[in-house]
């Protein structure tokens, strides 16, 4: 890769009690650029993707050993704020969870608990926010109507909205589309394409067409084991290894 | 992916395989009709244009069809991409043939016709390139197509020596006009297969291998 990382892990392994889940993982992930978790069901990428900001620390007897580096600094040292890591490397799951609040709410949410109180302020990273996740022209009249409201791909871009409010460094998404239909999921696919000019994107995905179409690395994994990352179009164009070919052309998984 | 794609895709090569073997034969065909003046078999030739036209779109349609129901990837995707590649210069081969069977009857009233020594040769040579490239294809081994610039360059040879003849005969008797620009056209048809033997040829390597080549 040839692009500057902003994440990279070096012999990372994790285990839930005795499962070796995470297996020795060495990845770069380039700034400002869309990466794509690919794999069949079971093989980490999840697990993968929710070491970069921690989120399996809320999980009892998971042990992880080696290290991933956030912009050069390490994310397991001891003193290191995890609720500031989660801000720097926001999260968006597979099923939009909205609180059960108000569009404005929802997106205010997290400024308000990182310290901002003006509401002038407020107001701008709001409509900002709702701006850069392609949802504000929608909602723009319905701001203090239950985001419950909205369709399913609205709220998961009313999530991805609430992630860019706190403004990080990384978007995780988690299979952000699974739940959406067709239409919803271009504007979300669209909307990652724009994203990356500010954020640096990692995606888990199952759809290959859709890794393939938002992302400009792959890493494909199985069984624990990172077994090839490059460029997007060389893992789908022509694999290197026997094991990501027969993952891509279905041969198995 | 399902087992269905794979089954499908193995049966679209092989149709592609066999229609390509169809126009190499219309190609062969329409050589061997002209230099013995056959009429007959040429009109049997021209008449296998139906068939080309209808198995190329045919062939085309189930690509197509693969393409939108699957969106296949990594080497399924090369082979997609070869095949409909195969599938354009196989026809194109197999009009050449087409044309070749109709100059038959229009050659045959020319004054002492003999199909010039270096047209024969392309012919084999020519041939020979085009059953290395549907092998290579059929069994996904570069290794016939290997030396294909070679054989390329020597076919490019002879279209420049029987250009040269026929134009020295052209411009000696003005009776043998007619025949040395039917003779100029074949060679020129042949020479035209050579390269889109060639061009089938990238193709292969590039679905074998993943990697493009230029074959000149």
């Amino acid at each position: 890769m040839t692009d500057e990382s902003i994440i990279t892990t070096s012999d990372l392994n994790l285990w839930y009690h005795d499962t070796h889940a995470l297996q020795s993982i060495s990845i770069a992930i380039p700034r400002n650029r869309v990466t794509a978790l690919i794999g069949p069901s079971g093989c980490g990428k999840s697990t993968l993707l929710r070491c970069f900001n921690r989120l399996n620390d809320l999980i009892d007897s998971v042990r992880v050993t080696g290290t991933i580096m956030l912009s050069g600094n390490n994310i397991h040292e001891p003193g290191t704020d995890v609720v500031q890591l989660r801000k720097r490397i926001g999260m968006v799951f597979q099923k939009p969870n909205p609180f059960p609040k108000s569009v404005y709410e929802n997106v205010a949410y997290g400024p308000r608990v990182h310290g901002i109180k003006d509401k002038v302020e407020l107001d701008r990273i709001v409509e900002k926010s709702l701006c850069d996740a392609a949802l504000y022209d929608e909602v723009r009249d319905r701001l203090h109507e239950s985001a419950l409201s909205l369709s399913g791909g609205q709220q998961q871009r009313l999530c991805i909205a609430r992630t860019l409010a706190v403004e990080p460094e990384v978007i995780l998404m988690d299979e952000p589309c699974s739940a959406l239909d067709p239409i919803a999921t271009g504007k979300i696919e669209k909307l990652i394409d724009n994203l990356k000019q500010d954020y640096t994107v990692i995606i888990v995905t199952h759809n290959m067409q859709q890794a393939a179409r938002v992302s400009d690395y792959t890493g494909f994994m199985y069984l624990g084991k990172l077994i090839e990352c490059g460029r997007t179009r060389q893992i789908f164009e022509n694999p290197k290894e026997d094991l990501t070919e027969n993952y891509i052309t279905g041969r198995f998984g | 992916m399902s087992e269905k794609f794979h089954t499908e895709l193995e049966r679209l090569k092989q149709d592609t395989v066999e229609m390509a073997r169809f126009a190499r034969d219309m190609l062969c065909d329409s050589l061997q009709a002209l230099a013995v003046q056959d009429i007959d078999g040429a009109k049997e030739i021209l008449s296998r244009k139906k068939h080309i036209r209808e198995t190329t779109i045919e062939l085309e349609e189930r690509t197509y069809q693969l393409i939108a129901l699957y969106q296949p990837m990594a080497k399924d995707m090369r082979v997609i991409a070869c095949t409909l590649k195969i599938i354009t210069s196989a026809e194109r081969i197999g009009r050449y043939g087409k044309d070749i069977a109709n100059m038959v009857g229009f050659v045959k009233d020319q004054p002492e016709f003999m199909q010039p020594p270096p047209i024969t040769h392309m012919a084999r040579l020519v041939t020979g390139m085009i059953d290395d490239v549907i092998r290579a294809y059929e069994t996904e081994n570069i290794r016939p197509i290997e030396n294909l610039s070679k054989r390329d360059d020597a076919v490019d040879t002879l279209w420049h020596s029987v250009f040269r003849e026929m134009l020295t005969f052209m411009m000696e008797n003005c009776r043998t006009i007619t025949r040395g620009t039917y003779d100029i056209m074949v060679a020129r048809y042949l020479e035209r297969s050579g390269d889109h033997a060639c061009r089938m040829a990238e193709n292969v390597h590039y679905m074998v291998t993943g990697e493009r080549i230029e074959i000149r």
